[in-house]
C-alpha cells in the first residue's frame, strides 16, 4: 500500500480503454484531405556508384504526382555527423540507401511506380566486417566528411575511452583473472506499429509533420535545418506525435523517409504519407547496433574485484546514428557495476557497408553487461567463489562515487541480489541439478534512473492550463509510446496538485504547444514529466491559494446563504472565514479548496472549478496557466575521460534464471525467473510491472532467439517468419517480481526511471544459469540450441 | 502484379471451365494463407471455397478428408483425435488459431513445403490423395504427390479433392513432433512415427520426416529395420542413427543441415520410446 | 473489375464494392473506414489484423475481401456495446494493463473474445494456445493473459 493518495495505487491507464477498443489513432490510421501516398526505391547494392536513374516511366504512370531523386531535389544532409542524405547522389553505401521516391494517389500506384524506376549502378568493392574495414587498403565507405574534408579511414571519429586507477597494478594484484570475448548481434526493435509519417505544408511553406518520433523537439530542429537546405529560410516545422505503436529507440533519430515525405509534400503541394510495410521495416529501418567485446576482470583471494578492462568494437554500418553513441552508456556498467577501482574502457567504431544502426532500449548497456556479467561468473568459477557471494562482496552501496564519477545516491542493489538469490532458492539449486541439467544464474544492472545527459540540455517542461470546468489541461513534450507516461502524469500530477486524476487532460505532444523536451529515452519519461509536474503544480497551488485569498470568503458566504435556505434550522459553527482565508492556510484536495483548520462543513468547501470561474468572470478577471521547466542536476559526460555524473540518480536491479537444458537438442527451457528492481518508488503498480515484463520478454528474445542475419550487407530475414520474437508461449514460465523501493531524494515521489533496466541483465542471467547447468559458456548471442550442442561437443573433445 | 480477376465458382465444373478460359495465369485458391502472402499475386484466382462438396471429414475404412476442410475442423474432430492422434497433434501446433480457421488440408499439401506439417502424420497413415481434372479423377500415394519444394504431381488444371487415410489397426500408436525456434514457426524438422505392436514385437512401422529433404518423406529403411523385431533401446538407437542417413537436410536461414540431422535422430528415438512406453 | 458484395458487418448489413486482389483488411480500413484493425506484417504472423468471419478469428491480411460476401464479419469496433460501453474482454484489457502501445490490442482482444465465446473457463495452456498467433512487443504477455482470465471470470459471473 502506498502512503500517497494516488501515486503507488494500482490504477487503470487513462488510454487503456481507447486502445482496447481500437480507438487509438496511429500514423497508419490518419488521413489528411488531399493526401498522397509516398513510396521509396531502395538501393540494390551494398556499395556502388549511381550511374543513372531513369524515372520517365514512373512519371508517366497515371496517378503519380511526383518522382524525386537526389538529382532533382536540394541535398539534405541528415544524421548528427551529417554524413547521410535524404536521397542519395553519386554513391550508395548500403542496401537500404534511398535512391528515389514517388508520391501517388494510392499506395498501389506508388508501389508500381517505384518498380518502374530504372537505376544503373557500377558496383564497388564493399566491406562488411569492422576489422576488415579498419585494415589498410579497405574500401572507403565515405571519402569525405560533411565539410568536404578528405577522409582516409573507415574509423568513425567518435572515440570513447576511460581509464581510472592503475590497470596494471590492478591486474598484478589479482589472484584470479578471467578473460573472454563476447558478441551481440543486430537486433530489430520490432515495434508492432511500423514506421511512418505524414508531411504537409501550408501555402506559406511552414511544415506540419505527424511523426513516429521520440524526439519531437530535436526532430523539429533537424526539420528546420532541412527546410533551410530546401531554400525555405525562416520557415518552421511543427511536429505532432500521434499514438506510436511502440518506440524502443526507433524514434530517437530522424530518418530519410521523413525528409523524403517532406520533399514530396513540398513538390506536390499536398500532404504525403509514407508508412513502412513490415518487410520494409525490417529491411530499411535501422536496427540495434551489434557489438564485440573483449573483457578481462580480476579479483583477489577474497573475491574483491581488482580491475576490469573492456574493449568494444562496433560495426557502425554506412552512416552514423545513435548506435554510435552506445559507448557513452556502456561506460555505466563498465565503470560502475560493482565496485572496481581500476578500470579501462576503449571503444572503436568502424564504418562498413552494412545497415546503419540506431538506438534501442538499453542503448549499449545490454551489450556490455552481457560481457561483464558472463565473465564475472567465469571469474567466480576460477576463484572458487559462489557467483552470488562474489556479487555481494563487490556490491555497490548508497553514497558512492564511482570511477566514472557517477554520484550514487540511493542504491538497492544489495537487496535486489538477496531477493533474487532467495527467489531462486539459490543455495539449494546452485550446481545441484547436473543430472537433470538444471542450473541457476544471475546478473545485475546499473542504468540511468534520473534522466541521462547526452545532449547539452536534459530538460523537460510542462504547461498546465486550468479552465472553468476544473480541467487541468496538460501540455508536455514527452512521448507516450505505450510505457505508461500518461498514467504516471495522471497520478503524479493529481497527487502534487490536489485534484482527481480524472481532471487531468493530457494533450497531444506537439512542438507548437508543448514546452521543450529533449526526448523520451534513457528511461527518463516519467521522471522528467513528474519533476516538471511537481514544480508546475506548486506554482498552480500558489496562484490558486492567492486567488482564494481574494475570492474564497465571498463564495463561501453565498454558499452558506443557500445552505441556510435549504436547512433553515441549521446553525453554522463559529468560524471567521474572512480572517482565516489566507493563502498559507488553504488546502486543495480532490479538486476542492478549503481552509485547513476549518470545521468540516459542506458549504466551507469550494470546488476548484467554481473558484476558477469566479476568478475568470470578475472585473479584470484572470485565467490560471502555469509553466515549469526542469533541468536535472546531471552532467554531460566527457568522452575523452569517460567521466561525468550523467544522471540524477541510478537504477539498479538483479535478475535470476533457473533453466533446464536438453543436452540432446540443445534447447533451453526457462523454469523460472526472478526480477528484482530498485525503482525508487512505484508510481503505478500495473504499469511498472508492464515495463518489467515487457523488457524481460525483449531480454529473452535477445538471449535466445533474435538475430538480424545479413550476408554481404543484405538482410536475410526481413519478417517475423524468420526473425523470431517471443510469443505468449515463450513467456509461460513463472516470473517473480521483487520491487525494491529506495525512495530516491531526487526522484519525483522517490521514483526512478524503469523503462530500460528490465532487459539489461536477462541474457547473462540465462547464460550463467546454463553454465551452472551444463558447464558450457556461450559467448555469442543469441544462445541457440545449435550453439549449445556445439559447445557440448567441444567439452567432450580432449584438450589439446 | 496484382490479381485482376477473382472467381467464386459453386461447382467443380464451373471451376474447371474458368480455369480453361483463363489459362496458365490462373491459380486455384483455397484458404489463401499461402497464396495471399507476398506482393506477387496470380492474375486470376479461382476460389474453391464455395464448393462445399470438397470439405468434410468422414472417419472410416478408409477415412476421407475433403481437401477444403479447414485445419481448425480437422483439429476439433474427436474421431480423428481418437484414431489419428498424430494428425491431431500436427494440427494443434499448426501455426495459429487464425491460420487454422482459413488454411485447408488440401492447401497445406498443394503448397508442398518440405516442412508441410500434415505430411508426416498423413504419410505414416498410408495417405492417398484424390486428384480431379477436366479429364477425370485419379488417386495416388501421398509419397508420389510431392515432387520437390513447391512442386506436386498436379497438372496445371487439376485440383486435389480429398485425402484418404488407412483405418488404423487396434494396436496402432502414432506420434508427431516438430522442432521450432519459438512456438509459432515453420518446422525446422518434424517426425511422425507409427507402430503396430503385438507382444512387444513391431508388426508394422511407419516413419516419416519433414523439413529434412526436398519433400516430406517416408524413411522406409528405418521402417524395415523396425518391422518384425522387438523394439529394444538398442534398436531405437540404431533406428535413430539410420534415420540420419536417410534424409537430405540443407543449411538455410533457420538452421543447419547438421542440426536437422541431429534432431531427426533424437526425435525418432524419443518417438519410439514414447510409443513403447 | 470491382464487384459489389453484401455481408453483415458488426451486426449491420452492408453493401460495398470489393476488388479482385483486395484483402479483407484493406476493405475494412479503406472504404469501410474501420481503422481499428491493423496491418502488422501482411503475412499472417502477427495477428494484428485479426477479425472474425462467421465467428472464426482469421488474419484479414490473408483473407480475400470478396470471400466475405454473404458472411458475418465482426471487427474490434463491433465488440463495443451501445453508449460506448466496452465488452468484457475490452474492459478487462483496459483495467488490467493488457495494453501498452495498443497496436496489437484490437487483434489480441478479438482473439481473446473468440476464445471466450467458446470457453469461459480456459486453462492457462488454452489461453496461450489461442493467443500464439498474436504478437506483442510491449507487454511480455503476462498482463494480457491476466486480462483474459479476468474477462473469463467476469463472463462466468464470478467477479
Amino acid at each position: 500500500m502506498s502512503d500517497f493518495r494516488y501515486v503507488g495505487h494500482d490504477t487503470p491507464r487513462p488510454d487503456g480503454g481507447d486502445k482496447a477498443a481500437g480507438k487509438a489513432h496511429y500514423i497508419h490510421d490518419l488521413e489528411r484531405p488531399g493526401m498522397l501516398f509516398g513510396k521509396i526505391k531502395f538501393s540494390e547494392h551494398a556499395h556502388a556508384r549511381i550511374l543513372s536513374i531513369d524515372t520517365s516511366k514512373a512519371e508517366r504512370l497515371p496517378g503519380v504526382k511526383a518522382v524525386l531523386t537526389g538529382y532533382n531535389t536540394p541535398q539534405i544532409r541528415i544524421g548528427f555527423l551529417r554524413d547521410n542524405f535524404a536521397l542519395k547522389r553519386d554513391k550508395v553505401r548500403q542496401f537500404r540507401d534511398e535512391i528515389a521516391a514517388v508520391a501517388a494517389i494510392d499506395p498501389d500506384i506508388a508501389a508500381e511506380a517505384v518498380e518502374l524506376i530504372e537505376v544503373e549502378y557500377e558496383p564497388l568493392p564493399a566491406v562488411f566486417d569492422p576489422i576488415e574495414a579498419l585494415a589498410d587498403g579497405a574500401p572507403l565507405v565515405h571519402d569525405q566528411d560533411a565539410r568536404g574534408n578528405p577522409v582516409t579511414s573507415n574509423l568513425v571519429p567518435m572515440p570513447c575511452r576511460h581509464e581510472s586507477g592503475d590497470l596494471d597494478a590492478g591486474a598484478r594484484a589479482a589472484a584470479f583473472i578471467a578473460e573472454g570475448e563476447y558478441s551481440t548481434p543486430l537486433i530489430q526493435q520490432a515495434c508492432m506499429g511500423t514506421a511512418g509519417c505524414i508531411a504537409e505544408f501550408d501555402t506559406s511553406n511552414n511544415l506540419t509533420i505527424w511523426a513516429k518520433t521520440q524526439i519531437p523537439f530535436l526532430a523539429q530542429r533537424d526539420y528546420n535545418r532541412a527546410l533551410k537546405e530546401m531554400g525555405l529560410v525562416g520557415k518552421n516545422a511543427r511536429v505532432i506525435v500521434p499514438a506510436m505503436g511502440g518506440g524502443f529507440g526507433t524514434g530517437l533519430d530522424t530518418h530519410a523517409y521523413e525528409y523524403i515525405a517532406i520533399l514530396l509534400a513540398h513538390r506536390t503541394g499536398q500532404p504525403v504519407k509514407i508508412v513502412y510495410t513490415r518487410q520494409e521495416e525490417f529491411a530499411y529501418l535501422s536496427p540495434r547496433q551489434s557489438s564485440r567485446s573483449k573483457i578481462r576482470q580480476g579479483c583477489d583471494e577474497n573475491g574483491k574485484l581488482t580491475f576490469r578492462e573492456v574493449i568494444v568494437l562496433q560495426d557502425n554500418g554506412a552512416y552514423v546514428s545513435w548506435g554510435a553513441t552506445y559507448p557513452s552508456v556502456m561506460l555505466l556498467p563498465v565503470t560502475s557495476l560493482y565496485k572496481v577501482d581500476n578500470v579501462r574502457f576503449e571503444s572503436t567504431i568502424a564504418y562498413t557497408n552494412n545497415t546503419y544502426c540506431q538506438a534501442m532500449r538499453g542503448y549499449g548497456n545490454p551489450e556490455v553487461s552481457w560481457a561483464i556479467e558472463s565473465n564475472l561468473d567465469d571469474l567466480a568459477a576460477k576463484a572458487g567463489i559462489d557467483p552470488y557471494e562474489l556479487r555481494l562482496i563487490n556490491c555497490n552501496e548508497p553514497g558512492e562515487t564511482t570511477p566514472m564519477k557517477l554520484q550514487v545516491t540511493t542504491c538497492g542493489l544489495r537487496e535486489c541480489l538477496e531477493k533474487t538469490a532467495d527467489g531462486l532458492d539459490w543455495k539449494n539449486r546452485r550446481g545441484n541439478g547436473k543430472a537433470k541439467r538444471r542450473g541457476v544464474g544471475m546478473a545485475s544492472l546499473i542504468h540511468t534512473g534520473g534522466g541521462g545527459r547526452i545532449y547539452r540540455s536534459d530538460a523537460s517542461g510542462m504547461i498546465l492550463k486550468l479552465d472553468d470546468f476544473g480541467n487541468v489541461n496538460v501540455f508536455h513534450g514527452g512521448v507516450e509510446m505505450g510505457q505508461g507516461l500518461h498514467s504516471a502524469i495522471h497520478l503524479g500530477l493529481a497527487e502534487a496538485l490536489g485534484v482527481k486524476p480524472e481532471q487531468i487532460k493530457i494533450n497531444e505532444t506537439d512542438t507548437a504547444t508543448c514546452p521543450w523536451d529533449v526526448g523520451t529515452h534513457a528511461s527518463r519519461g516519467a521522471f522528467m514529466a513528474l519533476k516538471s509536474a511537481i514544480i508546475a503544480a506548486n506554482k498552480a497551488r500558489e496562484k490558486i491559494f492567492a486567488m482564494a485569498e481574494e475570492l474564497f470568503a465571498d463564495i463561501v458566504a453565498k454558499s452558506l446563504a443557500k445552505y441556510r435556505k435549504r436547512y433553515p434550522d441549521y446553525e453554522p459553527p463559529a468560524f471567521d472565514v474572512a480572517a482565516a482565508a489566507r493563502r498559507d492556510r488553504f488546502e486543495l484536495c480532490e479538486g476542492e479548496v478549503f481552509i485547513k483548520d476549518a470545521p468540516d462543513e459542506p458549504w466551507l468547501k469550494v470546488e476548484l472549478s467554481q473558484l476558477l470561474r469566479a476568478g475568470h468572470f470578475r472585473n479584470q478577471g484572470t485565467m490560471l496557466t502555469v509553466e515549469s521547466f526542469y533541468d536535472p542536476p546531471n552532467e554531460l559526460p566527457d568522452m575523452k575521460t569517460g567521466t561525468g555524473n550523467i544522471s540524477a540518480t541510478y537504477a539498479y536491479g538483479t535478475q535470476g534464471a533457473e533453466v533446464e537444458v536438453d543436452t540432446e537438442t540443445g534447447e533451453v527451457q526457462i523454469l523460472k525467473m526472478v526480477a528484482a528492481h530498485d525503482v525508487g518508488k512505484v508510481l503505478n503498480p500495473q504499469t511498472l510491472k508492464g515495463q518489467i515484463y515487457g523488457a524481460l520478454a525483449q531480454g529473452i528474445g535477445y538471449a535466445l532467439t533474435e538475430e538480424v542475419k545479413t550476408k554481404n550487407g543484405r538482410i536475410l530475414n526481413p519478417g517475423f517468419t524468420d526473425y523470431k520474437i517471443p510469443t505468449v508461449h515463450e513467456m509461460a514460465f513463472p516470473i517473480q517480481l521483487e520491487i525494491v523501493e529506495t525512495d530516491d531524494n531526487e526522484g519525483p515521489f522517490g521514483a526512478k526511471g524503469v523503462g530500460e533496466p528490465g532487459l539489461v541483465p536477462t541474457a547473462p542471467a540465462i547464460a550463467n544459469a546454463i553454465f551452472d547447468a551444463i558447464g558450457v559458456r556461450i559467448h555469442d548471442l543469441p544462445i541457440t540450441p545449435e550453439k549449445i550442442l556445439d559447445a557440448l561437443d567441444a567439452l567432450k573433445q580432449p584438450t589439446r | 502484379m496484382k490479381t485482376r480477376a477473382y472467381h467464386r465458382p459453386r461447382t467443380l465444373d464451373e471451376a474447371f471451365a474458368l480455369k480453361r478460359e483463363a489459362g496458365p495465369d490462373a491459380r486455384f485458391i483455397a484458404g489463401g494463407t499461402d497464396l495471399m502472402v507476398g506482393q506477387q499475386q496470380p492474375a486470376t484466382l479461382i476460389s474453391l471455397r464455395s464448393i462445399t462438396d470438397l470439405a468434410g471429414i468422414d472417419v472410416g475404412a478408409p477415412t476421407k478428408i475433403g481437401a477444403l476442410t479447414p485445419l481448425a475442423d480437422l483439429l476439433a474432430n474427436k474421431e480423428i483425435a481418437a484414431l489419428y492422434p498424430a494428425v491431431t497433434q500436427a494440427c494443434h501446433t499448426f501455426a495459429s488459431m487464425q491460420i487454422r480457421n482459413a488454411a485447408t488440408v488440401g492447401g497445406n499439401l498443394c503448397n508442398a513445403s518440405p516442412a508441410a506439417d500434415l505430411a508426416p502424420p498423413f504419410l505414416v497413415h498410408g495417405a492417398r490423395v484424390g486428384i480431379l481434372g477436366p479429364d477425370g479423377a485419379r488417386e495416388i500415394a501421398l509419397e508420389e504427390f510431392f515432387l520437390g519444394p513447391g512442386r506436386t504431381a498436379l497438372a496445371d488444371d487439376e485440383i486435389l479433392t480429398h485425402v484418404l487415410l488407412d483405418k488404423p489397426a487396434p494396436e496402432t500408436r502414432a506420434v508427431f513432433s516438430r522442432k521450432t525456434r519459438v512456438r509459432m514457426d515453420i518446422a525446422l524438422a518434424s517426425v511422425a512415427v507409427l507402430l503396430e505392436l503385438g507382444d512387444r514385437v513391431c508388426r508394422k512401422a511407419r516413419v516419416a520426416a519433414g523439413a529434412v529433404a526436398p519433400t516430406p518423406l517416408r524413411l522406409t529403411a528405418v521402417e524395415q529395420l523396425l518391422e518384425g523385431k522387438r523394439i529394444t533401446p538398442k534398436l531405437m538407437a540404431d533406428a535413430a542413427e539410420l534415420a540420419k542417413t536417410c534424409i537430405a537436410p540443407v543449411d538455410d536461414i533457420r538452421t543447419s543441415a547438421d542440426y536437422r540431422r541431429r534432431i531427426i535422430g533424437v526425435y525418432i528415438r524419443r518417438a519410439l520410446e514414447e510409443l513403447c512406453a | 473489375m470491382s464487384e459489389t458484395i453484401a455481408f453483415e458487418l458488426n451486426g449491420q448489413p452492408v453493401r460495398v464494392a470489393a476488388e479482385p486482389g483486395q484483402r479483407l483488411l484493406d476493405l475494412l480500413r479503406g472504404p469501410l473506414r474501420l481503422t481499428g484493425t491493423k496491418e502488422g506484417c501482411a503475412e499472417g504472423e502477427c495477428g494484428a489484423c485479426t477479425v472474425m468471419v462467421d465467428d472464426r478469428p482469421i488474419n484479414s491480411c490473408l483473407f480475400p475481401a470478396l470471400e466475405v460476401d454473404g458472411r458475418e464479419v465482426v471487427t474490434i469496433e463491433g465488440l463495443r456495446g451501445p453508449d460506448n460501453r466496452l465488452s468484457a474482454a475490452q474492459q478487462a484489457f483496459a483495467d488490467a494493463a493488457g495494453t501498452q502501445c495498443g497496436f496489437c490490442s484490437p487483434g489480441m482482444v478479438l482473439t481473446a473474445t473468440a476464445l471466450l465465446n467458446e470457453n469461459t473457463d480456459p486453462s492457462d495452456e488454452q489461453i496461450r494456445d489461442a493467443l500464439v498467433g498474436n504478437l506483442c512487443r510491449c507487454t511480455g504477455y503476462v498482463q494480457i493473459v491476466d486480462s483474459v482470465r479476468i474477462a473469463a471470470e467476469h463472463l462466468r459471473g464470478e467477479s
